[in-house]
C-alpha cells in the first residue's frame, strides 16, 4: 500500500505525455505501403527464379553440395532441390521428355535451401516479395512458363 | 526402443548438469514421480504420459493433457510402432469447466481464444469476489505434433521445420537442433561462424525483448507504450532482414556453420541502429521506473519469491527477476559467448515489474555484446561441409532463448533422419510459475501477470 501512496506522490505527469506531443510535429514512423515501397537489402529472400536452361545435364562434382547416389541420378534431373525442399514445394515433373522441377510458391517458405543445393545453380532468388493473386494456380511456376528465357 | 521405453530426465542444476535413465517395460510402463524430489517436474511428466503413455504414479491426470480431448484412450503418437491410420477420434466429452465452483466462488474461464497474448489456451481461474483462488490450465491447442515430424525428414528439412516451432525466437529453435546434431558429429565449425551466430541470437533477443515489453504495456490498457516498443522493434527486424534475408524467419543458423556473411558495409548499419536504440532506453527505463500507471499494476504483483522459482525449475528472465542467477550463456557457454564479457542481469523482487527490467536490461547488454561480437569478428570462412547422415549417436544442446532455457535431445541412428528429437521449451516450463504467482492477486492482474512470463503457446504446444 505504501508503495502505492509512494507511486502516486512521485509523477502526477507522465513523461509520456511530452513525448507524445512532440509526436505531433514529428513525420509518422510507418510508411504508406502500396504508394511508398520499402526499400530492400540487395539479399532479401523473395520470390524464386527458375531457369530451365540452367538445369540441363548433370556435371558430376561441380557444386558444393553435391553428395548423390550416383544410381538415383540415371534419368535427367538430380532431384536435389526436390530432396531438400522443407515444405514440399518442389515437385518434379515430366516436360519435353525431360524430368524438370516445378515450383509451387503457395508452398514455398522462402529458406533457399533448393537455392544452396542446386549443383547448376538454376534456381536463383529474387526480392519480388508481392506475390498476392486471385488465382492460386498463377503461383505455381511450371517449367514451360520459363521456357522463352531457355531458347534465347 | 524394442521392448521397453527410455525415461531421461535431463536435469540442470546450478553447478552441472546430468541424465537420470530409467527402462520401463512396454506393455507396462509404470515409474514413480519425481515431483516430491523436484516439483518442476509436474508438467514434463504429464506430457510424457499423454504423449509416449509412460504413466509416473502420484502424477496422474484425468483425461488429456496435451493432446486434444477426443484423441482416443490408449493410442500414443510418440511412439515408433503407432500407426495413424488406427486413430480413431472419439466424441468430444462434456465440457468439465462449465462445472459451477462451489459456494461464493465463481469459475471464469479466460480463453481459449486471446488469453493474454494472440494465442490460444484456456484458463479456467476461480474468483472469491476478485481475488484468484485457483487456476487450472488447459493447453495443446497448438500442438503441431513436430517433434514427430522430425523423424520423417532430413535434418536439413528439421531445421527449417523447427523454425516454426516459435516465430519469434526461431534461430535459437535453429541452433538448439544445430548445436545438438554438431555434438554428435563433431564438425570443425568456423571462429567467424560461432561469431555470427551470436550476432544472430542476439539480435533475435532484441526484438524478442522489445516485443514483451510494449505487449505487457498493452495487457494493462497502456497502448502508448506498446506502440512506442513496436516501433523501435521494427529497426532491429530490419536489421535481422538485412544480415538473413527475412524479416522473422533468419534461416540462418545451419548445421557446420551460417549461411550468410556479414559484410564490412553492414557493419557501420548494424552499429547505428543498436547505438540509436540504446539512446531510447534510459526514456523507457525512466518510464518503468516512474509511470504510475505501470508501477500500480506492476510493482509487488505476481511475486515469485526465490524458492518457488527454484522449486518450480523456472527460466529466463523469469527466475532472473526472482534473483535466481541462472544463464547458459554464463552457466554452460555455447558459441561464442564464453569469449564474449556482458553481465548476468539479476533483480531481486520477483515482481512482473522485475521480470520487465530484466528484459530491458537484457536489451542493452544485448547490444554491448553485438558491439563486441562486431569488433571482435574472426575472418575465415563462415560454413564447413558437413556430411547428410549423421552417426549413430545422442547429444543434448542448452541454449539461452529470450525466453528462458530452451533444450533440444536428438539421438541419431546413422542415417539423415534424427530417430527421436526432444523439444523442451521455456515457456512450457514457465508457467506453472503463473499458476502459482496468479493465487491471491486480483483478477484484473491476470493478464499482465500472465504476460510479464511472455508466454508463447506455439513453443509451449509445440
Amino acid at each position: 500500500m505504501a508503495e502505492k501512496t509512494e507511486a502516486r506522490k512521485k509523477s502526477r505527469i507522465s513523461p509520456i505525455f511530452k513525448r507524445a506531443i512532440s509526436h505531433i510535429f514529428t513525420k509518422p514512423a510507418t510508411t504508406k505501403y502500396p504508394s511508398t515501397k520499402p526499400t530492400l537489402p540487395p539479399d532479401a529472400r523473395g520470390k524464386l527464379i527458375y531457369e530451365i536452361k540452367d538445369c540441363n545435364t548433370i556435371d558430376f562434382g561441380s557444386g558444393p553440395d553435391f553428395r548423390l547416389d550416383i544410381k538415383a541420378l540415371r534419368g535427367s534431373t538430380c532431384h536435389v532441390c526436390e530432396r531438400d525442399c522443407p515444405a514440399d514445394a518442389i515437385k518434379i515433373v515430366e516436360v519435353d521428355g525431360k524430368r524438370r522441377p516445378q515450383i509451387n510458391l503457395n508452398k514455398c517458405i522462402f529458406c533457399c535451401q533448393c537455392i544452396e543445393a542446386c549443383p547448376r545453380k538454376a534456381i536463383k532468388q529474387s526480392d519480388f516479395y508481392e506475390l498476392a493473386t486471385t488465382d492460386k494456380e498463377s503461383l505455381v511456376m511450371k517449367p514451360e512458363y520459363n521456357k522463352q528465357g531457355a531458347s534465347q | 526402443m524394442g521392448t521397453n521405453i527410455g525415461v531421461y530426465y535431463h536435469v540442470h542444476t546450478s553447478k552441472s548438469f546430468f541424465t537420470l535413465k530409467a527402462e520401463v517395460p512396454k506393455e507396462n510402463p509404470r515409474l514413480k514421480t519425481l515431483i516430491d524430489i523436484h516439483p518442476g517436474a509436474l508438467f514434463h511428466e504429464l506430457e510424457v504420459t499423454d504423449l509416449i503413455g509412460v504413466v509416473f504414479e502420484g502424477n496422474e491426470f484425468h483425461g488429456h493433457f496435451v493432446l486434444s480431448e477426443n484423441w482416443p484412450d490408449g493410442f500414443y503418437p510418440l511412439r515408433k510402432d503407432v500407426d495413424p491410420s488406427k486413430v480413431k477420434l472419439v466424441p468430444t466429452p462434456e465440457r468439465e469447466a462449465n462445472k459451477a465452483a462451489e459456494g461464493r466462488q465463481v469459475k471464469i474461464i479466460i480463453g481459449p481464444q486471446h488469453p493474454a497474448l494472440f494465442e490460444p489456451a484456456k484458463f479456467s481461474v476461480t474468483v472469491d469476489g476478485e481475488i484468484v483462488t485457483n487456476v487450472e490450465p488447459r493447453i495443446g491447442y497448438a500442438h503441431r505434433g513436430i517433434e514427430k515430424t522430425t523423424e520423417s525428414r532430413t535434418y536439413m528439412q528439421d531445421i527449417y521445420l523447427v523454425e516454426r516451432v516459435c516465430g519469434i525466437c526461431n534461430p535459437c529453435h535453429a541452433y538448439g537442433l544445430v548445436g545438438a546434431v554438431e555434438k554428435i558429429l563433431k564438425p570443425d565449425v568456423p571462429e567467424r561462424a560461432r561469431y555470427l551466430r551470436v550476432i544472430a541470437l542476439e539480435l533475435n533477443r532484441i526484438h524478442s525483448h522489445l516485443l514483451v515489453l510494449g505487449h505487457a504495456g498493452l495487457e494493462i490498457g497502456y497502448e502508448t507504450i506498446f506502440q512506442y516498443f513496436w516501433r523501435d522493434r521494427e529497426p532491429i527486424i530490419d536489421l535481422v532482414e538485412l544480415t538473413s534475408g527475412n524479416r522473422i524467419y533468419s534461416s540462418l543458423i545451419t548445421i557446420g556453420g551460417v549461411r550468410r556473411d556479414i559484410t564490412p558495409e553492414h557493419i557501420p548499419k548494424i552499429k547505428s541502429v543498436i547505438a540509436d536504440l540504446r539512446t531510447k532506453l534510459p526514456f523507457y527505463r525512466k518510464i518503468y521506473n516512474d509511470e504510475p500507471t505501470l508501477r500500480l499494476r506492476m510493482k509487488g504483483i505476481g511475486t515469485l519469491s526465490r524458492e518457488d522459482a527454484l522449486k518450480l525449475s523456472v527460466s529466463g528472465p523469469v527466475a532472473r527477476g526472482s534473483a535466481v542467477d541462472m544463464d547458459i550463456r554464463k552457466d554452460l557457454p555455447y558459441e561464442a559467448y564464453g569469449e564474449i564479457p556482458f553481465k548476468e542481469i539479476v533483480y531481486t523482487d520477483g515482481d512482473t515489474w522485475s521480470r520487465m527490467n530484466v528484459r530491458l536490461d537484457e536489451v542493452e547488454e544485448s547490444i554491448n555484446i553485438i558491439n563486441y561480437a562486431l569488433d571482435h569478428l574472426p575472418s575465415g570462412p563462415i560454413r564447413v561441409e558437413v556430411a547428410r547422415s549423421i552417426p549413430v549417436g545422442e547429444a543434448v544442446c542448452s541454449l539461452e532463448a529470450p525466453r528462458g532455457e530452451l533444450f533440444y535431445y536428438v539421438r541419431s541412428n546413422g542415417t539423415d533422419r534424427p530417430d527421436r528429437v526432444k523439444i523442451r521449451t521455456p515457456t512450457f516450463a514457465n508457467i506453472p510459475a503463473f499458476l502459482k504467482t496468479a493465487i491471491g492477486e486480483s483478477i484484473a492482474d491476470v493478464p499482465s501477470n500472465f504476460a510479464s512470463l511472455d508466454p508463447c503457446f506455439s513453443c509451449t504446444d509445440r
